[in-house]
């Protein structure tokens, strides 16, 4: 059942720990690193011809006793990273989640935007995508529309502006699929234009 | 049927009204000129002779000398050991006793690290669930369990400590004195102390001090020897003699000269009377429970108090330890900065108890994996009528 290295050659960034059929909840293998939000990730599948995608939707670092909240550790001699120097077993009674919308899954060789019939496996891996997957899976950005509908922990246009925005990061092509990308959302929401100039608001002030 | 308060609310208000320094002014006026008064010297003669029947702390220079904190070690290894228990079911067939220890291992300044774990550790042989007295058997109840749980965390500090660089300190939750062996079938003292003290001795070997942290102890050991430095017998009769002042109030109606000492314990008189500063500790005072003359003299038990900031605590450290300055003052030190950590008790402690603590559904899944492979051996079985009554409520 391991999925060949072809396929998710990215290192891993944590594990599912809660899925379903429209997303899934990973823990973080580090405290405080997470993919960041908008970022494309990956698990693979059962099988070796498959993986999902999603997008990162929402992250939080808390107790891992969820009944244990956290609670001032510092003051004027004590801050930011000290704390965890001077509180050891904090690395151990925390962890970072991060909530991933799945958008879409690679069957064989195609990428298909849509959900998968089956859910992300519980306790696989999450991998991030390297520079030619993304540019794979976002060549046809229809994905967005999908999007656009998210219901979740943030509104569905931050999720959408983040994501622009990091994968233009990630492309680094002088903005070329970026510009493409807008186009195509001008189309999908021309009849929201506030929500439209939401998005774009976010992504490139300039 | 949820409790009905109106009808409570009465003896709580009168109750509350006994425990109100007003009420009982001039006896703490006796006992602050008692301390500020304390003749040590007095005291150790009248101790020498007296025949008390409580608990009492001995020391042998001043009962009332106090010491400023320590400097906590730049960088210190701290374990600590806390234990949790599922007893034996009167009302399942199945007869086993589990115990879950927690231990921790904290480590602080150049390269601080943790690690935090559980060990659970199921029994139900003969041998675990009985014990064999002189005459008799006798059955394992909670105060035996709890008792070989106390030695299960010591053994797990043990281990937790082995071969250890940096200066450290074993902290275990509770009593290092098992007092309750004293009123037990002599066979269980001898299945339950050997182990117990060969693992007090390891530390000493190692040169390692091992400490029981009591928070907000009710231990009244200084009180005790505060009643006996104000006791009238010894101008009357040459010494304190608990034993006839007793026979007195009994045929006589005689009232002890010491009841004029109010009972509080000594975390009171700590903190109210003798004025114990935050970060202060007490002298050391060995204790004289009669468990610990089966302890060896370097592992008799002595106990200190500090001031926390927070609350009174206790610590319990064997004779070793107190006659090592470097080491005693290392208690002191680490055992504050523990509690200052944990916003008022020590944080190693408290990741302990959490890596121990056994929730509900913990049991319930014990009980039903139990129930579960029973019947996969074709025994059913069923819960007594009381303990069904309870689990199934109807009406």
């Amino acid at each position: 059942m391991a999925v060949s290295s072809s396929a998710i050659s990215s290192p891993r960034l944590g594990e599912v720990i809660e899925t379903s059929t429209t997303g899934f909840l990973a823990e973080s293998d580090q405290l405080h690193r997470l993919p960041e939000l908008g970022a494309l990730v990956c698990v693979g599948g059962l099988d070796d011809s498959r993986a999902y995608y999603g997008v990162v939707s929402h992250g939080a670092t808390g107790g891992l006793d969820t009944s244990r909240k956290a609670v001032r550790r510092g003051g004027d001699h004590l801050s930011d990273a000290a704390i965890y120097d001077r509180h050891p077993e904090l690395e151990l009674v925390l962890r970072t989640v991060f909530n991933v919308a799945v958008i879409g899954y690679r069957d064989g060789p195609r990428f298909r935007h849509a959900l998968p019939a089956l859910p992300v496996p519980l306790h696989y891996s999450v991998h991030g995508c390297d520079r030619a997957t993304i540019a794979s899976f976002s060549a046809s950005p229809r994905y967005l529309a999908s999007l656009l509908s998210f219901h979740g922990e943030i509104m569905p246009e931050q999720l959408v502006a983040a994501h622009l925005r990091w994968v233009d990061n990630q492309l680094d092509d002088h903005h070329t699929w970026l510009t493409d990308a807008t186009r195509r959302l001008a189309r999908l929401m021309k009849r929201d234009y506030d929500r439209l100039a939401t998005i774009l608001e976010s992504i490139a002030p300039d | 049927m949820t409790l009905d308060l109106a009808r409570v609310v009465t003896s709580i208000s009168e109750m509350v009204a006994t425990v109100s320094p007003e009420h009982d002014r001039h006896r703490f006026d006796a006992l602050r000129h008692l301390w500020e008064t304390l003749d040590s010297n007095d005291v150790n003669d009248r101790l020498d002779q007296a025949s008390t029947s409580f608990l009492l702390a001995r020391q042998p220079a001043n009962y009332r000398s106090r010491f400023p904190l320590p400097t906590v070690p730049e960088s210190y290894a701290v374990v600590a050991t806390d234990g949790s228990m599922i007893l034996p079911d009167r009302h399942s067939p199945a007869r086993f006793y589990l115990t879950n220890i927690g231990k921790v291992y904290l480590r602080y300044g150049a390269d601080p690290f943790a690690d935090l774990s559980a060990d659970p550790d199921m029994r139900f042989g003969e041998d675990d669930l009985w014990i064999n007295g002189d005459s008799r058997r006798v059955p394992v109840n909670e105060v035996i369990l709890g008792l070989r749980r106390a030695t299960a965390e010591l053994l797990a500090a043990v281990e937790l400590l082995e071969g250890e660089p940096l200066p450290s300190v074993a902290l275990v939750d509770g009593t290092l004195i098992l007092w309750s062996l004293v009123s037990l079938d002599p066979a269980i003292t001898d299945s339950i102390l050997p182990d117990f003290l060969a693992a007090l001795r390891i530390f000493k070997q190692r040169r390692q001090p091992v400490a029981g942290y009591i928070s907000a102890p009710n231990a009244a050991d200084l009180m005790n020897t505060l009643r006996v430095a104000i006791c009238d017998y010894p101008q009357r009769t040459g010494r304190v003699d608990c034993n006839d002042c007793w026979r007195r109030t009994m045929t006589e109606g005689h009232t002890p000269f010491c009841d004029i000492l109010p009972g509080v314990p000594d975390r009171y008189l700590l903190t109210d009377i003798a004025n114990l500063c935050p970060g202060e500790r007490s002298q050391v005072f060995d204790s004289d429970s009669s468990i610990l003359n089966r302890y060896g003299a370097d592992l008799r038990i002595c106990f200190f108090y500090v001031n926390t900031g927070r609350e009174i605590a206790r610590l319990e450290i064997p004779r070793w330890v107190a006659n090592d300055a470097e080491l005693l003052d290392r208690v002191h030190s680490i055992a504050w900065d523990q509690s200052q950590l944990g916003r008022g008790y020590p944080v190693a402690l408290q990741e302990a108890h959490e890596q121990a603590v056994l929730s509900l559904a913990d049991r319930r899944l014990v009980e039903e994996t139990v129930e579960r492979q029973l019947a996969s051996q074709g025994i059913v079985f069923t819960r007594t009528g009381k303990d069904g009554s309870k689990r199934g409520r109807f009406v």
